[in-house]
């Protein structure tokens, strides 16, 4: 899921002052799980602003914030309310507010989250990063274990100089991918295969931004 | 005789190592080649050292060369991507620059600018590989290069890692990229290291022991404490306690020569790679105890 972390709500409030009348969209997806979307923090930001003595026309958790059609489609209900509002407030992650920036071409769309990175949650709103979608997974070839993402400098052929203990250089928090790989390959009977496998430069072409992919044209 | 010569000559070879300064003033940089050349068989020039900016390696090295000595290009992955690495080599093959060291490079984590965008396109296998692509007169993409370069490559490696399995896997692979010779972390236990060298002389290629001189039983402490490969083994470090604060250096010295002396004597391995840190003067005084010159 995309991780996401509130913003500072003081400069939130900073950046927001110029508008009257809101609208908050939340995400019944990620951003509920991080608790930075659910209908809780909507109602918590709503609260804030109302102190202010601006005005909520409105709150709404949308089912996927990101999927654009479906958002738009939920939110005729709020017609009116809508069409009373300043100003949008999305609550979920970048493609949820760019989401509602498509839906409301007319109107000012703030986020009131970071968006951090792809992530696994794994415990209560705990998460780590463990994919960086790079466009070309090599996880067969490492144990199953992203170097790419797990290794601060995302080396692909084995552990650095900076492996101290089995952890990292740059934080003894971090513990060595290239450490992680070769005792997940071994507890596998696959040292060998580590020992014998080079990979080459990576394709950085397969992640040039801005990616599009039309799964439909690729199902013909 | 150049340093891949005299490698190969079988004669116990001596490396050091020189820091480019922050800044231009050379004055010492000048200082400390005079004083090295002709004593040591090449030397260093790193590169960024620990992720701290510096005069980039590949000019310093052209002035090693200037003074008659023989370089060994220290080439980081961490600030250049593959054009910019490749590019650099070519630019170092022109100069004259014969021997290239292929690392990875510390994470910029480690420096002075801590918020650069740390590059590692390649790594050291992959460096290696380049190098060795470059030789044979193609580059990364298989393009033709008009002209190829003759680079006589090296890498690191870390007999004291742990664990020690993956680290020596990564050794053999930086073999079939292309590693000719290899310049360790530090070495304080020869022992130790003798099993290492086991395992490293079913490969043709030279090993250089590393050597980091210690100036008190502190920095010992200091090293085993935070960085990363190195142990120094409790022996050494009360010798440099009994020692006291004054003669603390000079039994460091004296530890080195040692190692040196029994390295050379055992037939251990093919050199030694004295990394002095500041205390470039004090290379031609260790090598003295140690009965290289």
């Amino acid at each position: 899921m995309i991780i996401t972390r509130k913003k500072n709500r003081k400069e939130l409030l900073e950046t927001l002052k110029k508008f009257n009348n809101f609208f908050l969209i939340g995400c019944s997806e990620c951003a509920t799980l991080c608790g930075t979307g659910g209908q809780e923090q909507l109602d918590e930001l709503k609260g804030l602003l109302e102190e202010q003595g601006r005005t909520v026309k409105g709150v709404f958790v949308a089912k996927t914030g990101c999927q654009v059609l479906g958002t738009k489609v939920e939110l005729k209900k709020f017609k009116e309310a809508l069409d009373e509002t300043g100003c949008v407030v999305v609550m979920s992650c970048g493609a949820g507010t760019q989401a509602a920036v498509e839906i409301f071409a007319d109107k000012p769309v703030y986020p009131s989250n970071d968006s951090l990175f792809l992530g696994n949650m794994t415990r209560l709103q705990m998460f780590d990063e463990r994919c960086s979608l790079c466009g070309e997974c090599i996880l067969d070839k490492t144990g199953g274990i992203c170097p790419v993402t797990a290794c601060p400098k995302g080396i692909l052929n084995g552990p650095c100089g900076g492996t101290k203990d089995g952890h990292c250089e740059v934080s003894p928090e971090i513990p060595c991918a290239w450490v992680r790989i070769w005792e997940r390959m071994e507890k596998l009977g696959q040292t060998e295969e580590f020992k014998l496998m080079t990979l080459g430069a990576k394709n950085w072409s397969a992640s040039i931004k801005p990616r599009k992919l039309n799964a439909r044209e690729e199902k013909k | 005789m150049n340093f891949e010569e005299t490698l190969n000559s079988g004669k116990f070879v001596v490396t050091a190592e020189v820091g480019p300064p922050k800044g231009t003033d050379i004055a010492a940089l000048h200082h400390d080649i005079e004083l090295l050349k002709g004593k040591v068989d090449a030397l260093n020039v790193t590169d960024n050292q620990s992720a701290v900016m510096r005069i980039c390696s590949l000019a310093i090295c052209k002035i090693v060369l200037d003074h008659g000595a023989e370089p060994i290009l220290q080439m980081t992955c961490r600030d250049r991507n593959r054009i910019g690495l490749q590019s650099d080599l070519l630019g170092a093959s022109v100069l004259g620059i014969r021997n290239v060291l292929c690392m990875t490079g510390d994470h910029v984590f480690a420096g002075d600018h801590k918020g650069a965008k740390p590059v590692y396109d390649l790594e050291s296998v992959q460096l290696l590989a380049a190098v060795q692509g470059l030789n044979g007169g193609k580059d990364m993409a298989g393009n033709d290069l008009l002209g190829c370069t003759n680079f006589f490559q090296g890498a690191v490696v870390t007999p004291e890692a742990n664990p020690l399995a993956p680290q020596l896997a990564k050794f053999e692979k930086k073999i079939r990229a292309g590693a000719r010779f290899f310049q360790t972390q530090a070495i304080y236990d020869v022992d130790k290291f003798k099993d290492f060298m086991v395992v490293a002389r079913r490969f043709p290629v030279k090993v250089l022991a590393g050597l980091v001189i210690l100036k008190s039983a502190g920095m010992a402490n200091f090293l085993n404490k935070n960085v990363p490969g190195i142990r120094v083994p409790e022996d050494l470090i009360e010798e440099l306690k009994a020692a006291g604060k004054e003669k603390a250096l000079e039994t460091g010295m004296d530890i080195a020569a040692r190692h040196i002396r029994r390295m050379k004597e055992e037939n251990i391995c093919d050199g030694v790679h004295i990394m002095a840190i500041g205390m470039e003067d004090k290379v031609p005084v260790i090598m003295e105890k140690a009965g290289l010159i």
